[in-house]
């Protein structure tokens, strides 16, 4: 049973929301990214976990293969139309709570590419929580996305997305 | 290199020739293809740097002998001479004969030509979609498949983004 | 029959050389160990590799297609991202042609800020090489610090251009701006540190034993089947050829430095390592020369018809005024003809064949990436390996899915 369940069964009551600040705070500085580089995008975020900026101080630096061990995919790169069914079957393995932050102007809106390989934005197929504009963002950008994702974690509780 | 192009033992085949920016080229008929390349490689040009297609649909620069030119960069490492062979074929789909037995490099170069031109190579060992999903439909590259996307709204496009040209 | 998400696994009926059944695993798309959007269906007998087919196409961009739909001075955006690892390199590329067609030469001053930002983007590449193949073969360090060097290169394409990666730097008809006097001192101080930095990683990896039997006689390439397969670049240097572009078929004065083909005869994973090492070591050697020897001069050429005159004269000259707007609403067009120009980027031969129907748009682009002639080789290089040595193999192959892809 999750968490989510006892907290729907519990309601709104002054245990479950206190409960929820810690759960969120526990969740928002352990977000574990899916290593999923697509494209340019992907050397940015590598250089993110490099000393220079190190994403080690926001508590992601973890970076799973594994979708099954991530909360948050960073689409990384320009999705393809031969890509995207591979990408919704990698965001549908990662368990529940996870987040999609759309690193760059290509996963966002396609970018310079506006023709038929691509897809014009990942939000088509998964939903995204944060986006990052830029061909390639700085480093500084997915840092800059990654703090903005923990506030609302971290205000979101418990309770799943709907 | 001289002006006129480097001397080959295929001559006999060569249908033209010329100079186009600084790089010699000959023309052969597409039908003989196989048999030119391979004297190509005995004169030394064993080295295939890339295989393409160019799609002259309404091209009013000049009057070409076929809509789909196969493009054909050979090199002599030794002499580091530089050829380019032509070769027209027309038709839908086009077929020309695979010459990836001679230039193993051209095997892929071959699949994604039909990939995106719909050029059909003869006997090539697995003519399938390379870049492409393999359920695509249509041929990418050519004139008369449209850029796709999405319309850009106030763009100089924005009227004919998605449709192909009239006079395709 | 699937064994877990991702890992699907089908016996083929074929008999192995040791009696078992040869098995089928698919490695990828999204793989750890494939170096970007790669997928392999390998089969397997026992553990070792006996057949490898790489399915690419995962980051299909329709570069091709959209430089038709772009004017030529706008397709230079698009270069910069079919390889990313090397974007000023595919700008040379593009840009060289164009100006083949043209028939104009760019100012000596031009041509040395070009050979700079090539080599600088060499570097960078090979960096991002080292530290990513260190990290699949478990030196973690090697990351940090080759990512460290890799910061300064683009601090620096930042101080030229603009922009970190995609510098866009390299244009037709010359380069985007005059180097800045900070760039310079950069450059200066980086050409300094660099080959301690070198040696720092040498020190790290050459005589690492791990790394030394991760990699020796892993991979093995012949001579005759690097030229047969049309490998270029690493691939075939380490395999004992030395065929560089750079020397063989020089371009943007190439042929005024000082410096040496790096090559290896042990035709394995090692030895492209060693290539790789050495380039890196050449390319500090060429920007030395580069700096010291640096023309002043203009850094584009003086057609009107070409680039947007300069700033200031838009204020004085009904001219440059109508210029300018011609050259940002029509843009320019460039004789009928066709031409095919390679350059030496990190990875090999990389061209680009550009067919003009005198429109002010391209009739064709073509890349020729090396990587995509390059990843044909793996199954010769990666068969009755471990199926373990595959991802040492993949790596030294240094491919780009961008560039393989396009």
């Amino acid at each position: 049973m999750g968490l989510e369940e006892l907290a729907e069964s519990l309601g709104q009551n002054v245990l479950t929301t206190t409960l929820g600040k810690l759960v969120g705070w526990g969740r928002g500085n352990s977000v574990w990214p899916a290593q999923f580089g697509l494209a340019c995008c992907a050397i940015e975020m590598i250089a993110t976990a490099t000393p220079r900026l190190d994403i080690g101080r926001f508590g992601s630096e973890a970076m799973r293969a594994s979708p099954r061990q991530s909360d948050l995919m960073i689409v990384s790169g320009r999705v393809s139309q031969k890509m995207a069914p591979v990408l919704r079957t990698v965001y549908d393995q990662m368990p529940e709570p996870k987040w999609v932050i759309s690193m760059g102007a290509c996963a966002s809106t396609g970018g310079v590419f506006n023709n038929y390989a691509l897809l014009q934005g990942v939000d088509k197929i998964v939903p995204v929580d944060v986006y990052i504009p830029g061909c390639p963002p700085r480093p500084e950008d997915l840092l800059n996305a990654l703090m903005i994702l923990q506030e609302r974690i971290k205000a979101q509780g418990i309770m799943p997305r709907q | 290199m001289n002006s006129r192009g480097p001397l080959l033992s295929a001559e006999t085949l060569v249908v033209e020739k010329g100079v186009s920016a600084g790089d010699s080229w000959i023309t052969v008929d597409a039908a003989n293809i196989k048999e030119a390349l391979q004297s190509m490689k005995d004169d030394g040009y064993r080295l295939l740097v890339f295989l393409t297609c160019v799609d002259h649909l309404a091209d009013a620069s000049r009057t070409w002998p076929g809509r789909y030119e196969l493009i054909y960069q050979l090199r002599n490492i030794e002499t580091k001479e530089m050829l380019r062979v032509r070769a027209f074929v027309d038709g839908d789909p086009p077929h020309i004969d695979s010459v990836s037995e001679l230039y193993p490099p051209a095997n892929w170069d071959e699949r994604e030509t039909y990939d995106l031109f719909g050029v059909v190579f003869n006997d090539h060992p697995d003519l399938s979609r390379i870049l492409m999903p393999d359920d695509w439909v249509g041929h990418p590259l050519r004139r008369d498949y449209p850029v796709g996307g999405e319309v850009v709204e106030f763009s100089e496009e924005h009227q004919t983004w998605q449709t192909a040209p009239e006079d395709a | 029959m699937t064994v877990s998400e991702g890992v699907t696994i089908i016996k083929t009926g074929e008999q192995g050389a040791f009696g078992g059944e040869l098995l089928t695993v698919n490695f990828g798309p999204h793989h750890p160990s494939t170096h970007g959007v790669l997928r392999l269906i390998v089969d397997l007998d026992g553990e070792q590799v006996r057949r490898v087919k790489p399915v690419i196409g995962y980051l299909h961009t329709g570069i091709e297609k959209q430089m038709e739909a772009l004017r030529w001075q706008q397709g230079v955006v698009v270069t910069d991202r079919h390889d990313y690892l090397s974007p000023p390199i595919n700008n040379l590329a593009y840009a060289l042609a164009v100006e083949r067609l043209m028939g104009v030469d760019v100012p000596p001053r031009a041509q040395a800020l070009r050979v700079i930002m090539s080599e600088l983007t060499r570097l960078s590449s090979h960096l991002v090489w080292l530290g990513t193949s260190g990290l699949e073969l478990g030196a973690m360090s090697m990351l940090m610090y080759c990512f460290r060097e890799r910061d300064t290169i683009l601090d620096m394409n930042e101080e030229i251009s603009g922009f970190r990666m995609h510098t866009s730097y390299i244009r037709p008809g010359g380069v985007m701006a005059d180097a800045t006097p900070r760039f310079l001192e950069m450059l200066e101080e980086f050409i300094r540190a660099m080959p301690g930095h070198i040696d720092e990683y040498e020190d790290l990896l050459t005589m690492n034993p791990i790394w030394r039997s991760r990699t020796i006689g892993i991979g093995r390439l012949s001579p005759e089947d690097a030229k047969v397969l049309g490998a270029s670049g690493p691939m075939i240097r380490g395999s004992g050829i030395a065929w560089d572009l750079r020397k063989a078929m020089p371009y943007s004065g190439y042929e005024n430095y000082d410096f040496e083909v790096a090559t290896s005869d042990d035709c394995d994973c090692y030895g492209r390592y060693l290539v790789r090492i050495k380039e890196m070591r050449e390319a500090v050697k060429i920007l030395r020369q580069a700096l010291d020897r640096l023309p002043d001069g203009p850094v584009n050429v003086d057609d009107r018809k070409m680039l947007p005159p300069p700033r200031e004269e838009l204020e004085t000259s009904m001219e440059a005024v109508i210029h300018h707007f011609k050259l940002f609403t029509e843009g320019y067009s460039v004789p009928p003809g066709d031409v095919y120009v390679a350059v030496e980027s990190g990875r090999g031969e990389n061209g680009c064949y550009v067919v003009s129907d005198g429109t002010h748009k391209p009739r064709r682009v073509k890349f020729r990436s090396a990587s995509f002639v390059n990843l044909q080789a793996l199954e010769r290089m990666a068969l009755n390996h471990m199926v373990a040595d595959m991802v040492a193999i993949i790596g030294s192959a240094d491919t780009v899915l961008g560039d393989v892809d396009r």
